[in-house]
């Protein structure tokens, strides 16, 4: 049997009801990889203390009696670590307790490397650089061998770096290790993956302001750094829709070479095999050495104020305050920590405690120094309140960091604060794993071996008076930049109340076609000769051209997602008469509906009765005759409208009335595989819509698509199967005009 | 070939791991697991107590689950603002109690005022109990100690309770968990039990789990583990504090508890501070066992229910414990069905077919120790419904009968089964579980590895023989939820022959 296949189904709550995480958190964001090496070497256990003799009688004392032993240092891992002949680190852990082998490639890269217009690359990149496959394997062919060794590789991207890990029983580890090689040196970026990919980030763009913490985290950093540059800026939908498979090539060109990876391993094996294994498996592997590459500086300009992001729906405020702070190795560190856990260490802090004692309500208030490895990070006071109490709440804020600043901490604050901390750096440090990560990260970023040891130290030394004097340097309080997310009719007292002036944050996510593609004569013959590529490929143009008729018969199983008829299956029927009749029969679980139009005027018959074409509807058939399969890939013969190349594989058709449409080719066949438009829609913004197409099969002489996906707004709609395509069937346009009965 | 391989690797890692395990077992019966893992000044301790929710006194549901959470309420020496008021607040809330409950037994002879008063009088004393008594300070010493990953879990067979400390904290462990097994008071007992009961209802009210507690409801007519783990609303609402005192000192004895630690821990150490301790813990007998034994199912089951949410399937067959040499080849097959993409019934039902969204099945459900069941949960896909997935179900383990399974795929299940296992032991916190769970089931920790070896013994015949012997309609119980108002009440119509089925 194995334990608990389902626990979900009986897990209490954790007895430690989450507060943990306050202590656990700063350490955790500072050392997100501070480790060891130098020896420092503590006693391994605890001093053995004289036996006891038989416990007949023993008093129990209370649990703050109890006297401990001083923590032990965290101990320095021992590491084996050489440069591979083609320039590649590695780092080698031997633990024999368990036949496992692990271990993660960690890329100079990462997402402050992004070009400003295609913010999202590297995430795009590091992601893909699994899901996409190798030259050698497809997606589901790794997948299959993975799950038969019950191994996986996983890779992603964060600030500065890449990552690509694994695990695998150790004796599976050199396949294992072979796939690894595949994935760092042959990745393929398969598009179907890409176009997956693009979809979820379209999705969590259009999401990103459904959650009112990350919200306001996020507007935060983007205040204080500025929203120029990649510490701040924050990905559009354009962004994401710029990002082509070339660019994902050129990003992963430019940074993954040996000389700017280096691979940690640790598990079951002995270390010089294991390096000589290594060797050989990337012996292949000799792209040439580019220069290092430098992440940009933070700038410091300052912008304190009172910020206001409007939220509706909930009678809330999240906040946060603060302003840039320094660096991992800034010497003042320790005492920055030990103040802000003195500060905001959960409910028991004194920013919770004091706001309790104001308002009377209880309050997760979070203080953190968090100090990045190489470039300033970020002081931040965050949590929410009632709307109604929240400037209370501030002002209370204000007033304890002007005390910290002033008056010296108590001697139990300090101590618990600095207990709370160095146990926090031991669970840091418990595994193997974490261990080795976090090794390898300090030495990535150029930090001394024994940093987590003079870091243990530094703790312990720190004074009340030291607290005092860095508050009192560090801590700006004319810097600060608040961050209040609101609803602004919910507050008790206004947000000027806190002085100064108010900014309001823009929290609109502009649709992808504000910025006009630039026209010009070569891009209007360039798109041309793209449009007639693709008709040569789908039967040539004549042929094209000689269709007077088609009809188009498909089913359509709407995502589960989507509002009122989630998981329904539509079938649809689409005649076309040229140039301009289209007649468009749906069938829907409430019933069928019809509309026809002879490009002008036209009728829709609902279960409800039926009417003259208008309104939303009018709108929407317009955009599907504009699109229909004959008329929009003819469009270079179509009077009125405009084909125009955005990039070498894509172009944009427009007409005078105000339809638009963009056709993504293959760069392999030729043919169309993606258009995007917007949808209308009754209320609010057009959605934008992207319709993927595929399975292209051969119909008179014409090739066209059996299998389409439609993505709204990011989130799947539906999955088209084309069941039969009709083409000059003879149809006459007082049938497609006849309304039925 | 590769079978031989893993269990060689696997008798090499019992006799390494033998060398780093320290047993012992005090005078009283309490055992002690202790596993050296000097890597850091860490240890996790697991507390493995043989109760479960199927001990639940008849009328008493949920009160293991409940227990677990009161035991972390404190003790008289830990979360009182004074002993000795606060316990004679507590007599007083259960003299009231007792009043209460004797009048509401006089039945149509009861007073409905005298009723009403007394409620009134016990909500007072309740709140005047509650000003006594800090019940976050148990848990607050350890988390201000150190202690993560703190958890407590209850399932039909145990209760468990686990944490980490820095390992200079070793004996805070020690004081805090004596404390809490030995001289518990369940302070707050009946703030937690209402808390527990709105949890209960709450969840009730829609999800997933109704349509499990209703399938185990209808595949066990006798035996105590067709009860919710949580318990039934109208038993946990009535649960008393004097019902957990009765129960805790029925359960809670030394010889039913197994303790483990793993980590920078030093044996000799930790003997001695079990001594000091737990060596005042006086010996008790054991609990008894559950006696009721499932009576043979003599056909199907089935049963429906309306519930807001996905609609959902549950289709279980009856199984042996996991004491049984059918075990490992059961746990395989959950694997070759259902684990991954390359799951044979994900495939199907997914990938082929469409008509599940997603596909799960336990090979233990609800628990092990006890004959129990192989369970599939279906949800079924957009536009497709529960009969299907059952009716399809059905057919492919029909066809599977008819097959072994070929090498590739028993390979596959055997390094998954065996990488799961393994992975569990590479935390502290997950030996220590794993440590105190064979302990305490299956006598003797060893188990843990002969287990590990038993999945490479499992052949493509013991395969399709488990499939043969076991998944048979005599013993299947299916439990659907649909959504309310679609509940389809008529016999099912034959599957209909659909356009692009098949790819």
């Amino acid at each position: 049997m194995r334990r608990r296949p389902f626990a979900r189904l009986y897990d209490a709550p954790e007895t430690s009801r989450g507060r943990e995480g306050a202590v656990a958190c700063i350490l955790l964001a500072l050392l997100a990889s501070a480790a060891a090496a130098q020896p420092t070497v503590s006693p391994q256990t605890p001093p053995e203390k004289p036996r006891a003799a038989a416990p007949a009688v023993v008093t129990i004392p209370g649990p703050k009696d109890l006297k401990f032993p001083p923590l032990r240092a965290v101990q320095p891992p021992n590491l084996v670590s050489a440069t591979l002949p083609n320039g590649m680190k590695i780092s080698l852990l031997e633990d024999h307790d368990l036949p496992t082998i692990h271990g993660v490639a960690l890329v100079r890269a990462g997402s402050l490397l992004d070009p400003p217009e295609k913010i999202g690359l590297a995430a795009l990149t590091g992601t893909l650089l699994r899901s996409g496959g190798t030259a050698a394997k497809t997606p589901d062919q790794m997948d299959n061998m993975l799950e038969t060794m019950a191994a996986s590789i996983d890779s992603g991207a964060d600030e500065s770096s890449i990552r690509a890990g694994f695990a695998a029983l150790k004796e599976n580890a050199g396949a294992v290790l072979g796939l690894l090689r595949e994935t760092l040196a042959q990745p393929e970026f398969r598009q179907d993956k890409l176009d997956v990919l693009r979809a979820q980030m379209r999705a969590a763009i259009a999401q990103r302001n459904d959650d009112a913490t990350r919200l306001v985290h996020r507007e935060f950093a983007s205040a204080i750094y500025g929203r120029d540059n990649p510490y701040g800026w924050v990905s559009q939908y354009a962004n994401v829709d710029r990002i082509s498979r070339n660019d994902v090539r050129a990003f992963y060109r430019r940074y993954f070479f040996p000389a700017n990876v280096t691979l940690a391993l640790w598990g079951d094996f002995e270390a010089a095999s294991m390096k000589a294994a290594i060797e050989k498996e990337f012996a292949g592997w000799n792209e040439a050495a580019q220069p290092a590459p430098v992440f940009p500086q933070v700038k410091d300009a300052p912008a304190p104020g009172v910020y206001l992001a409007e939220i509706k729906d909930t009678g809330n405020a999240y906040f946060a305050i603060g302003h840039l702070d320094g660096r991992i190795d800034d010497k003042d560190l320790p005492a920055l920590q030990i103040m802000s856990t003195i500060l905001g260490n959960g409910p028991r802090g004194r920013l919770a405690e004091k706001a309790r004692a104001k308002t009377g309500a209880p309050h997760e208030i979070r203080a953190s120094w968090i100090a990045a490895h190489d470039h300033p990070g970020l002081f931040e006071i965050s949590g929410s309140t009632r709307g109604v109490g929240a400037v209370d709440v501030i002002k209370v804020i204000q007033g304890e960091i002007e005390r910290i600043r002033t008056t010296e901490v108590t001697e139990e604050e300090l101590r618990d604060a600095r207990e709370g901390l160095l146990n926090a750096t031991v669970f840091a440090f418990d595994t193997k794993a974490k261990l080795i990560t976090r090794s390898v990260t300090l030495d990535y970023f150029g930090y001394p071996k024994d940093y987590v040891q003079q870091y243990q130290k530094a703790l312990q030394a720190v004074t009340r008076a030291d607290v005092l004097r860095v508050a009192k340097q560090h801590i700006a309080p004319a810097k600060l930049t608040i961050v209040v997310a609101v609803n602004p009719q919910m507050l008790g007292e206004p947000l000027s109340s806190l002085g100064g002036t108010v900014s309001t944050i823009d929290l609109t996510i502009p649709e992808a076609r504000a910025e006009a593609v630039e026209t010009t004569d070569a891009s209007r013959a360039e798109g041309k000769l793209l449009l007639q590529k693709a008709q040569a490929a789908m039967g040539g143009a004549e042929r094209l051209a000689a269709v007077k008729d088609y009809t188009e018969t498909a089913s359509y199983q709407l995502d589960v997602s989507v509002p009122n008829m989630g998981g329904a299956t539509v079938s649809e029927t689409d005649r076309w008469i040229a140039p301009t009749s289209f007649r468009q029969e749906s069938v829907l679980p409430g019933g069928r509906v019809a509309v026809y139009t002879d490009g002008k005027l036209g009728w829709i018959t609902t279960p409800q009765g039926w009417g003259a074409l208008s309104g939303i509807q009018q709108k929407q058939v317009y955009g599907d005759l504009f699109r229909s399969w004959f008329r929009l890939i003819l469009s270079d013969r179509i009077e009125g409208r405009t084909v125009n190349a955005v990039d070498s594989t894509s172009v944009e058709i427009i007409d005078g009335a105000g339809q638009e449409a963009k056709i993504e080719f293959d760069p392999a066949s030729g043919l169309p595989r993606r258009i995007t438009y917007d949808t209308p829609q009754p209320v609010g913004a057009p959605l934008f819509t992207e319709d993927v197409v595929e399975d292209y099969r051969e119909v008179d002489g014409i090739k066209l698509p059996f299998k389409a996906t439609i993505n709204q707004s990011g989130r799947r709609f539906a999955e088209v199967t084309v069941t039969e395509y009709k083409i000059n069937s003879g149809l006459k346009v007082p049938d497609l005009a006849r309304r039925p009965m | 070939m590769i079978a031989a391989v893993a269990g060689v690797l696997a008798a090499q890692d019992i006799k390494e791991f033998e060398k780093k395990v320290t047993e012992f077992v005090l005078p009283n019966g309490l055992h002690f697991l202790i596993v050296e893992r000097h890597d850091a000044p860490a240890v996790s301790f697991h507390t493995y107590v043989r109760v479960g929710s199927a001990n639940d006194p008849a009328g008493h549901t949920g009160l293991t689950y409940l227990f677990e959470r009161v035991s972390l309420t404190g003790t008289e020496n830990i979360g009182s603002k004074g002993w000795t008021e606060e316990r004679k607040a507590l007599d007083a809330v259960e003299n009231l109690y007792d009043s209460l409950e004797n009048e509401r037994n006089l039945g149509p002879k009861a007073s409905q005022p005298r009723i009403e008063t007394l409620q009134t009088q016990l909500r007072l004393a309740i709140d005047t109990a509650q000003r006594f008594g800090l019940p976050d300070a148990y848990r607050d010493f350890i988390e201000e100690g150190g202690g993560t990953k703190a958890a407590v879990h209850t399932t039909p067979d145990g209760s468990e309770c686990e944490y980490s400390l820095p390992s200079n904290r070793i004996e805070l462990w020690f004081l805090m968990e004596s404390q809490r097994l030995m001289r518990p008071v369940f302070r707050d007992f009946y703030a937690e039990r209402d808390t527990l009961l709105e949890t209960v209802q709450k969840r009730d009210a829609a999800g997933p789990g109704r349509a499990t507690n209703a399938f185990l409801a209808a595949a066990f007519e006798a035996h105590p583990y067709r009860n919710p783990v949580a318990g039934w609303p109208s038993d946990l609402a009535n649960l008393r504090r004097t019902d957990a005192r009765a129960f805790f000192e029925k359960y809670y004895v030394p010889g039913n508890v197994v303790m483990a630690l793993v980590g920078d821990v030093n044996p000799a150490e930790a003997k001695r501070l079990a001594e000091k301790y737990f060596g005042a813990w006086a010996a008790r007998p054991l609990p008894p066992q559950v006696s009721t034994q499932e009576p043979p199912q003599l056909g199907p089951r089935t049963a429906m229910l309306e519930s807001e949410g996905r609609p959902v399937t549950v289709i279980g067959y009856k199984r042996p414990s996991v004491f049984d040499k059918d075990d490992a080849a059961l746990d395989l097959l959950q694997i070759v069905l259902t684990q991954g993409r390359a799951g044979l019934l994900y495939k199907e039902l997914v990938t082929d077919k469409h008509y599940a969204q997603s596909v799960r099945a336990s090979s233990t459900f609800p628990a092990g120790r006890y004959p129990n069941s192989f369970v599939f949960i279906l949800t079924p896909g957009p536009g497709h419904t529960v009969e299907e997935n059952q009716r399809t179900l059905e057919e492919f383990l029909n066809r599977l009968k008819q097959q072994r399974l070929d090498p590739g795929t028993m390979d596959r299940a055997r390094a998954q089964a065996r990488a799961q296992f393994i992975n569990r032991l590479s935390g502290n916190a997950g030996l220590a579980g794993m440590l105190g769970f064979y302990q305490a089931n299956f006598g003797d920790w060893r188990k843990l590895f002969v287990n590990l070896d038993a999945y490479a013994k499992v052949t493509a015949d013991d395969m399709q023989r488990v499939l043969i012997k076991y998944f048979v309609p005599m013993t299947r119980t299916t439990v659907s939820a649909v959504l309310p108002g679609q509940m389809t009440l008529m016999p099912a119509p034959p599957p209909e022959k659909r356009a692009g089925d098949k790819q």
